[in-house]
């Protein structure tokens, strides 16, 4: 209790931070919409997304989003949600482990009467409050913002089942920053390498809408697994993306705690 | 009988260039003050790592309390305190917030401890650790280190950081711990401290044990430094003989350590003529530069 208690507090001041930008990123992206909506009607919006060369829908990530509507253009801006917070996962991941290393503290909290399993659990149970802080944060602003400009529209259906699917996305990154931490001799690279491997998965993702083919690669890359455009309009979670990320974050998790106890920490 | 608290059988951590520590074998027994000498990359942090589990050995094993370190380090631990070399804590945490959570991993109530020993050593439990200079961040990990009154107190070259003062206050702590029951693994390459503190040390080098020897031992029994001034001139060979190490002769001035029978070299001391005479008991430095330079 004494680990995870100091982690919570230790994390709070960047979790809140995390948080702010969340909502700011939210209103902001909205207001977009707000904006557009009034300058221009729906549908000319649609048109001109239509007239855009392919590569450009891909990479602002519009592809197949009804825009008159707000749940169309949230579609796209959960796209930038996602990427915050499997970010802050990844992150949070990795410097929750490395970081008794990095600040050398290791040689304090690793003498103490604990094993290296119980600092672990300790640890990975704040990382995850944090995420589902997080979690909720994006859910609960998301519904009051985006319900703010559908003018009737139902879309608390769609935000709910994207923050399932997000919320496994920030599962599987968290650990997947945890699994490289605890298995990394150079704490300072953990939280490097966890972002590096969150980027170029993301960028696959994005390369293979612009190729169009690649399809086998779409298991590969977690932002195949829950996107917007196949989770609304009534697709929901699939059931191979859900499986698929249950089976990484329990690899993740076996890695992490093998890895950890076996290995020498670095002073 | 008595049990021994640290027993290393053969310790080897091999790391992929000279560092490391091959083959350690001592035991350090109930209630001692127990001394472990070398310079520094001698292996003296990497033994201790490996008695705390911080890493592994590759071969060999130690045991404390009779437990064997790799299988049972957590319960190992309950008794232990450590001060590491170097000390780093959580920046942004107050003193008292630090030591409590230290505290926390023990069943015991530590607070009358952590009071009375940061008043003995004078420290301010409401700063924060970023803003205390380094002799206060040291007094920090001593008091961290004690405060659950460990069976078995490790301390990595305690004293860098500290003024002399500060230093004295310390051992007179140690020595308190000792009185009650606990036994002591002090590290250090500075010889004075373990000179006085020290019922038995070991002097490693390169990560080999090079002498384990009690104190009163190495101190007494093995060298003595004879300086001597003469009427005249004496040839060089005339001291060069079995127990004579470091012999110099500057003019009429010579000097030398000895180790062996005192009446041959007073014998020889007696059949010439001489001005002056100094027999000194050499300090443990110089004891020590000498199983190096051998050694070495």
């Amino acid at each position: 209790m004494n680990i995870f208690r100091r982690e919570l507090k230790a994390t709070r001041k960047s979790l809140l931070i995390w948080c702010i930008g969340i909502i700011v990123m939210i209103i902001s992206g909205m207001g977009k919409y707000e904006g557009m909506s009034v300058s221009a009607t729906g549908q000319s919006m649609n048109e001109l997304v239509a007239n855009m060369p392919k590569s450009l829908q891909v990479i602002l990530g519009i592809g197949t989003f009804d825009l008159s509507k707000a749940s169309g253009y949230y579609g796209v801006l959960f796209l930038y949600l996602l990427m915050m917070a499997t970010i802050h996962a990844a992150m949070l991941g990795a410097s929750m482990i490395s970081k008794e290393e990095r600040d050398k503290t290791a040689e304090f909290l690793l003498v103490k009467p604990v094993s290296r399993s119980f600092v672990l659990t300790a640890k990975l149970l704040a990382a995850l409050v944090n995420v589902m802080v997080v979690g909720l944060v994006m859910w609960i602003s998301s519904v009051v913002i985006v319900n703010n400009y559908s003018h009737g529209e139902y879309v608390n259906g769609d935000i709910a089942l994207m923050m399932a699917g997000m919320f496994i996305l920030q599962l599987l990154f968290l650990m997947i920053g945890a699994m490289i931490a605890a298995n990394s001799r150079h704490a300072k690279r953990a939280v490097s390498w966890s972002t590096a491997i969150l980027l170029v998965t993301f960028m696959l993702a994005l390369g293979i809408d612009l190729s169009g083919k690649l399809d086998l690669l779409a298991y590969v890359t977690p932002f195949k697994y829950f996107e917007a455009k196949n989770v609304m309009y009534g697709g929901g979670l699939s059931k191979v993306s859900v499986g698929l990320s249950v089976a990484i974050i329990g690899i993740c998790s076996v890695l992490t705690y093998v890895g950890y106890n076996r290995r020498d920490l670095n002073m | 009988m008595s049990v021994s608290v640290i027993e290393l059988n053969q310790l080897t951590k091999a790391y992929g260039s000279a560092r490391g520590i091959s083959n350690l074998s001592f035991t350090v027994e109930q209630g001692e003050i127990f001394g472990f000498i070398g310079p520094n990359g001698a292996g003296k942090s990497t033994t201790i790592r490996t008695l705390l589990g911080l890493i592994k050995p590759t071969s060999g094993s130690a045991a404390i309390f009779g437990k064997d370190t790799v299988q049972h380090g957590t319960e190992i631990r309950k008794e232990i305190g450590y001060l590491p070399s170097e000390v780093f804590y959580y920046d942004h945490m107050k003193v008292k917030d630090l030591l409590n959570y230290s505290a926390s991993f023990y069943k015991k109530d530590c607070r009358s401890r952590i009071k009375e020993l940061a008043d003995s050593m004078n420290l301010d439990l409401n700063k924060r650790i970023n803003d205390l200079s380094l002799g206060n961040k040291k007094k920090v990990g001593i008091i961290q280190g004690l405060l659950h009154e460990p069976k078995l107190i490790i301390l990595d070259e305690p004293t860098s950081g500290l003024d002399p003062l500060m230093q004295q206050t310390f051992f007179e702590l140690l020595e308190q711990e000792n009185k009650k029951g606990a036994t002591i693994l002090f590290s250090s390459h500075i010889l004075s401290e373990v000179q006085r503190l020290c019922d038995r040390v070991a002097i490693i080098k390169e990560g080999k044990l090079v002498k384990l020897e009690k104190m009163s031992v190495l101190k007494a029994d093995s060298y003595k430094r004879i300086k001597l001034e003469t009427t005249a001139p004496i040839p060089l060979h005339y001291f060069q003989l079995s127990g004579v190490h470091e012999l110099e002769v500057k003019g009429s001035m010579i000097q030398f350590l000895y180790k062996g029978n005192l009446n041959v070299i007073t014998a020889k001391l007696a059949a010439i003529e001489i001005n002056n005479l100094w027999l000194e008991e050499p300090d443990l430095e110089e004891i020590f530069m000498h199983y190096y330079e051998r050694e070495g």
